[in-house]
């Protein structure tokens, strides 16, 4: 908490995101590179699929980060909102645009995979509609944010707006559990240890890597900009009044 | 009301309802709402359903046979989709999936003629949550330990 | 008690009286309905099959385009800052408010609903699981719109922006609710539809009034 603290002064955050971020960018090349030639000629076909398979290597990790992505913005949201900690508002605004494309990024691939092997783009089962819907979700709260002009009063309405629409989540987690649906069950996580072969896995795991320092790369860079643009029009305003204030005397 | 007292109903209601909701979503799921009817289920249903169904099981080994219109892809083909206990025959017109092959899982879409049997008007390749190479998947046919504890549908 | 009920006969006298949107919603609802069938075209076999569908969309549609009213109505006239400086438990006065709001707007369109189905050529076996799919969802959608009205009160106007807010968090009512109306009746599958339904209901009667009073909150600082 000392850690979280410390980050809540602008000056500490750039202090630490100034070798953070090209940290986590290195990371995300690296084991995206890494991920994308074990993807694509590293790792054998499916003994069903054929090579259609490898759509899962950018899917999967996708719709994770979709997931994870709204889990830690309703997190930030409620440390925005409880303790008023203003770097989490931002954190939470800025993960939004960033979940909405993972969250894209999933439905478009996953639609790509679904019409050679089920035969249709789309399906209306439970997994892919709650997605779909974690999607608008995105969208409502980045609407909110835009609509409502004071910045303080906007983070505490969209953290309200986060919270509830986490129960979404679960939803999506166990929807291929409580309905017979088309999308198959989890392979990864699972009682019974993974039911993808190593071989496959290595990969995978590559790739939900690459997406993650993704994540930490552009949200860093995100709330950086953030954080400028704000200084900057607290600037411009003190600017504006000791300009109107000259004008008066 | 003393303040204390409304805070302690205002608990007490929020309870009662998260109990109730609760109550209601596992007895609701006992009751699987499903994407598709298995075979065995379809012919649990006290009577036959009269508008359009989805049935999801397995494509029986051997079943599969192309009508004599076949003339293009775009053929006439019937096949037993099976659950293990149940089976219900199934015809379609039109291009199958990839994944569409014997023993493989299936959801079909369509609704029940006279006979008993599906006239499906989409075909679906289900496929499950296991991933291998083909050496692999042989040498687990070839062990014996093919398809062990096989999820069922 | 009192202060809950009167709260309530409130705006059900402002919704009922001349100009109020009680009525307005009902007519939307019946030319929701009336659009759909147009563009459906004279079969009545594929209408009768989708009329529990567009019925349940039309309920939800006229729910949702008065929701911008449940709070700014109040805001206008300032009696909302009188409602809660004066409430020592906000969120009971927003349930009332979302009670309220259910009896003005949903009640009508569930009356009107069977006689709708009548024009779609809804068939007749469908009527009652489709009345008590509303019955049991509508609430829900009221408690859940609510929300939506608060965190947008404070802003000029936001039909559009509620309507974006709330439609995502509408669904699993309206995939329940149709789905115990499409469900072949009397099978099991309109029971278990019909118990998730409630499920939500009861979980947005939960998180709705302590979400609606810390918007509310939020808003009025």
């Amino acid at each position: 908490m000392v850690f979280f603290n410390d980050l809540a002064n602008p000056v500490h955050f750039d202090r630490y995101t100034r070798w953070l971020f090209p940290a986590a960018l290195g990371l995300a090349v690296l084991t995206g590179g890494a991920g994308l030639y074990f993807a694509l000629f590293g790792s054998p076909a499916d003994y069903q699929q054929g090579d259609s398979v490898r759509i899962m290597y950018v899917h999967v990790p996708a719709a994770w980060m979709a997931m994870a992505c709204y889990s830690s913005m309703a997190i930030a949201s409620v440390v925005g909102f409880i303790w008023k900690h203003p770097l989490a508002d931002v954190a939470a605004k800025q993960t939004a645009p960033i979940g909405a494309g993972f969250t894209a990024l999933a439905l478009i691939t996953g639609a790509l995979w679904g019409k050679p092997m089920w035969g249709a783009w789309w399906v209306w089962d439970a997994r892919l509609t709650s997605v779909l819907i974690l999607f608008f979700l995105y969208l409502g709260y980045i609407a909110l944010w835009r609509a409502i002009p004071d910045k303080a009063r906007a983070a505490r309405l969209a953290a309200i707006l986060a919270i509830v629409g986490f129960v979404n989540v679960p939803i999506i987690k166990f929807s291929v559990d409580w309905w017979n649906s088309l999308h198959q069950p989890a392979s990864i996580i699972r009682a019974d240890g993974p039911s993808i072969d190593a071989a496959m896995l290595t990969p995978l795991f590559l790739m939900i890597a690459g997406y993650m320092s993704a994540y930490v790369a552009m949200l860093l860079a995100s709330m950086k900009n953030e954080l400028a643009a704000r200084r900057l029009a607290r600037l411009l305003s003190a600017g504006e009044e000791q300009m109107a204030g000259l004008v008066e005397r | 009301m003393t303040r204390k007292q409304k805070r302690l109903g205002l608990v007490g209601g929020v309870l009662v309802l998260a109990i109730a909701a609760v109550g209601l979503t596992l007895s609701a799921l006992r009751t699987s709402i499903t994407y598709f009817y298995t075979p065995s289920e379809l012919i649990a249903l006290a009577d036959a359903p009269t508008r359009a169904i989805r049935l999801g099981g397995l494509v029986a080994d051997g079943s599969v046979a192309y009508g004599e219109t076949a003339s293009n892809q775009s053929a006439m083909v019937s096949f037993v989709v099976t659950d293990g206990g149940a089976s219900t025959t199934v015809r379609y017109e039109g291009i199958l999936p990839d994944l569409f092959r014997e023993g493989q899982g299936v959801v079909v879409q369509g609704s029940l003629d006279d006979s008993g049997a599906l006239m499906a008007d989409t075909v679906l390749a289900k496929h499950d949550e296991n991933y291998m190479p083909k050496e692999v998947a042989d040498a687990l046919k070839e062990q014996g330990r093919w398809k062990d504890g096989e999820s069922d549908y | 008690m009192n202060r809950f009920a009167a709260i309530i006969k409130r705006d059900l006298a402002l919704a009922f009286r001349a100009g109020g949107g009680a009525v307005q919603g009902v007519i939307f609802f019946a030319l929701t309905a009336v659009l759909f069938a147009l563009a459906v075209g004279p079969s009545l076999s594929l209408l009768s099959k989708i009329a529990a569908p567009i019925l349940w969309t039309g309920a939800l549609l006229a729910t949702q385009i008065s929701l911008d009213q449940i709070w700014r109505a109040d805001r206008e006239d300032g009696s909302l800052d009188v409602l809660v400086e004066t409430s020592d438990m906000l969120a009971v006065t927003a349930l009332a408010k979302a009670i309220a709001h259910w009896l003005a707007t949903a009640l009508p369109l569930i009356i009107a609903a069977p006689l709708l189905g009548v024009l779609l050529n809804l068939p007749e076996n469908v009527i009652a699981p489709l009345v008590l799919s509303l019955l049991i969802g509508t609430p829900g959608l009221s408690l859940i719109g609510c929300i939506a009205a608060a965190l947008t009160v404070s802003l000029p106007r936001a039909h559009l922006l509620i309507s974006i807010i709330v439609s995502p968090l509408y669904a699993p009512l309206l995939i329940f609710g149709a789905g115990a109306a499409m469900a072949e009746p009397g099978s099991a599958q309109v029971a278990a539809n019909l118990m998730l339904l409630g499920a939500t209901t009861l979980f947005a009667a939960i998180i709705s009034p302590l979400a609606s009073a810390a918007a509310l909150r939020s808003n009025l600082d």
